[in-house]
């Protein structure tokens, strides 16, 4: 088992070659979202099919990738999203037949006996295993907000970060501590990334994240053995790299000024801009809008919701949902506004009585010496 | 520090401190102008002061920017008078009648208004912009103004240039990153709301007292101003 390869592996688990050669296509379709202009400059055929080849020379001969799958202050949303996206296909072969080795949610086995195999996994794939982490690591009181097995989530994530071959955070939470984070904190929770310095941990945040970005990450480690490039926030720029108000599908609404006042307004049935119901699309980086959801079926902002900005940095904390994204961020409360303008006029009255205080002594004095 | 914290911290805590500093500035300056007392004026009267009052503000700002050549001023300075006036619309245009601006007013007084259309906006925007060009080489070019300009002037077109241009490559997602845009923006409004109690452009709200002061006096004189 340790020794078959990719392809290896799925024609002994069933599949033929043409499904490889299926998968191969997907695989390559999922990594060229946002066009791979290495491919796109060196061949003269279409750059798809040239990368189907690689993918599939690469799956041929590349060796299986262990993957690790913790789950610490996490609802198993990202799971659940990536065991139930529309493209099963992919998602079964990548996750289930390729890889995953030790899922708490997921796993046949539990307790003693999985953990028992975490450690082999970690042992015998050692700098090779791919270790994907899904919620926020408690750091207050020595993470005791977050046990598994007697352990610690930060003491689990350091062992596990230590001899993996690529850290991959998934959801807001592992990636920028997501709603755990969210004001006042009571666990002190941190994304991946704030905890694992030494090692390049790629973010893909969302609120799940999508399940297609996921598999397009790992199939790229998959082919190339090295994680995508990555921007400032340690996101693939493949897709992160455009905000969803540039993609969106309402943006000719935005540009035209017509625009929602309302969830059942004449421009909310006519799927009018959604900007004023306090749409956060110009500052949030995702593929929402080109990947879509449930097979490119739909996302929030077409059904007809604002988007929340979930895969942002302190998404809970960046004002109301409903609120339009260019307000500010907290409401100064009027006693505030009225304090500040007493304090103004109390100092303007201050100094203008003094000034008269003056000018009427400078007088008398000068009246003085006149007489 | 990324660009998304920044911008947290421009849309938060800047935001709301430059806001104190602006509303706690403009009170200050409002009470020492009006403590500084009123010389008496000894004129018999001729006509009503009130009348004068809204006579003043009716053609200042409803008639008289729409026939400027009867002014002296349009004469004299038209590029002052006509980029002055672009500038003065563009800039209310955009501040109360853009969706962005007006969803910030609803958030600070709790009741919205309709906007005009993106394209409309963005036009006058631009045509702000140009003329705050326009005045700012007038500036440096007239013989008379350059003589009466200071650092001051220089330092007052740059602070309400940054927030207009910032915002203008905003919405057309110019050069930088939304966030990177945004903040800048936010950044340079701050920084504009503080600097306004300090400086003349606190003549957006002495203006009105100057011209129902001048619209009383002529009233009180029966003299059309």
């Amino acid at each position: 088992m340790v020794n078959k390869t990719i392809y290896e592996e799925l024609r002994s688990a069933g599949y033929s070659r043409r499904d490889f050669m299926k998968l191969c296509s997907m695989v390559a379709g999922a990594m060229s979202l946002g066009g791979v202009p290495l491919f796109a400059k060196s061949v003269s055929v279409s750059p798809e099919k040239e990368l189907t080849k690689t993918v599939a020379k690469a799956l041929q001969s590349n060796f299986r990738v262990p993957i690790i799958w913790l789950e610490f202050q996490d609802c198993a949303g990202c799971s659940e999203a990536l065991t139930r996206s529309q493209s099963p296909t992919l998602v079964d072969l990548v996750l289930n037949k390729i890889s995953i080795e030790y899922h708490e949610t997921l796993s046949a086995a539990a307790g003693f006996q999985l953990e028992a195999n975490k450690e082999h996994i970690m042992e015998a794939y050692a700098g090779k295993y791919v270790l994907v982490v899904e919620g926020s690591i408690p750091t207050a009181e020595d993470g005791l907000h977050c046990t598994i097995g007697g352990r610690s989530a930060l003491d689990i994530l350091h062992e596990a970060a230590a001899s993996a071959g690529a850290i991959i955070a998934t959801g807001n939470c592992a990636t920028f501590g997501g709603i755990p984070k969210a004001k006042p904190n009571p666990t002190a929770a941190k994304g991946v990334w704030e905890i694992i310095k030494d090692k390049a941990v790629l973010n893909i945040p969302g609120c799940p994240a999508i399940p297609e970005v996921f598999t397009g990450i790992l199939s790229h480690y998959l082919v190339f053995g090295t994680l995508p490039a990555l921007d400032s926030l340690n996101r693939p720029k493949t897709f992160y790299g455009h905000t969803i108000h540039d993609r969106c599908l309402r943006r000719p609404f935005y540009d035209a000024g017509k625009f929602a006042n309302s969830f059942d307004d004449f421009g909310a049935r006519n799927g009018w801009c959604l900007y004023k119901l306090g749409c956060k699309g110009p500052t949030t980086y995702n593929s929402c809008a080109t990947i879509k959801w449930e097979a490119g079926l739909s996302f929030p902002i077409q059904s007809g919701h604002p988007c929340l900005g979930c895969s942002q940095p302190g998404f809970w904390d960046g004002g109301g949902f409903y609120q339009g994204q260019s307000a500010p961020l907290d409401r100064p409360t009027a006693t505030a506004v009225g304090a500040a303008a007493v304090a103004g006029a109390a100092i303007g009255a201050g100094v203008a009585l003094n000034n008269r205080g003056q000018k009427r002594r400078v007088q008398s004095t000068e009246n003085k010496r006149a007489e | 520090m990324n660009w998304t914290e920044i911008l947290e911290f421009s849309r938060g805590p800047f935001f709301n401190v430059a806001l104190f500093i602006f509303v706690a500035g403009m009170m200050y300056r409002l009470v020492r102008i009006l403590l500084l007392g009123w010389s008496r004026d000894r004129v018999p009267g001729k006509g009503s002061k009130l009348w004068g009052s809204i006579r003043s503000f009716l053609k200042g700002i409803l008639i008289l920017p729409f026939i400027p050549w009867v002014k002296n001023t349009f004469t004299k300075n038209p590029i002052t008078y006509l980029a002055g006036g672009i500038f003065h619309l563009g800039l209310f245009a955009v501040i109360f009648l853009g969706t962005p601006h007006m969803l910030v007013w609803k958030s600070l007084l709790g009741f919205g208004w309709p906007t005009l259309p993106v394209p409309i906006i963005d036009f006058l925007a631009a045509a702000a912009i140009v003329a705050m060009f326009a005045l700012l080489i007038n500036r440096h070019i007239h013989p008379v103004m350059k003589r009466i300009t200071a650092l001051g002037d220089y330092l007052n077109w740059l602070l309400v240039f940054l927030p207009m241009v910032s915002g203008y490559m905003m919405t057309h997602h110019l050069f930088f990153r939304y966030e990177v845009l945004y903040s800048l923006h936010m950044i340079s409004v701050n920084i504009l709301l503080i600097w306004i109690p300090l400086s003349r452009i606190s003549h957006f709200m002495f203006y009105f007292f100057s011209r129902a002061i001048h619209g009383a006096q002529f009233g009180k004189r029966a003299v059309t101003p």
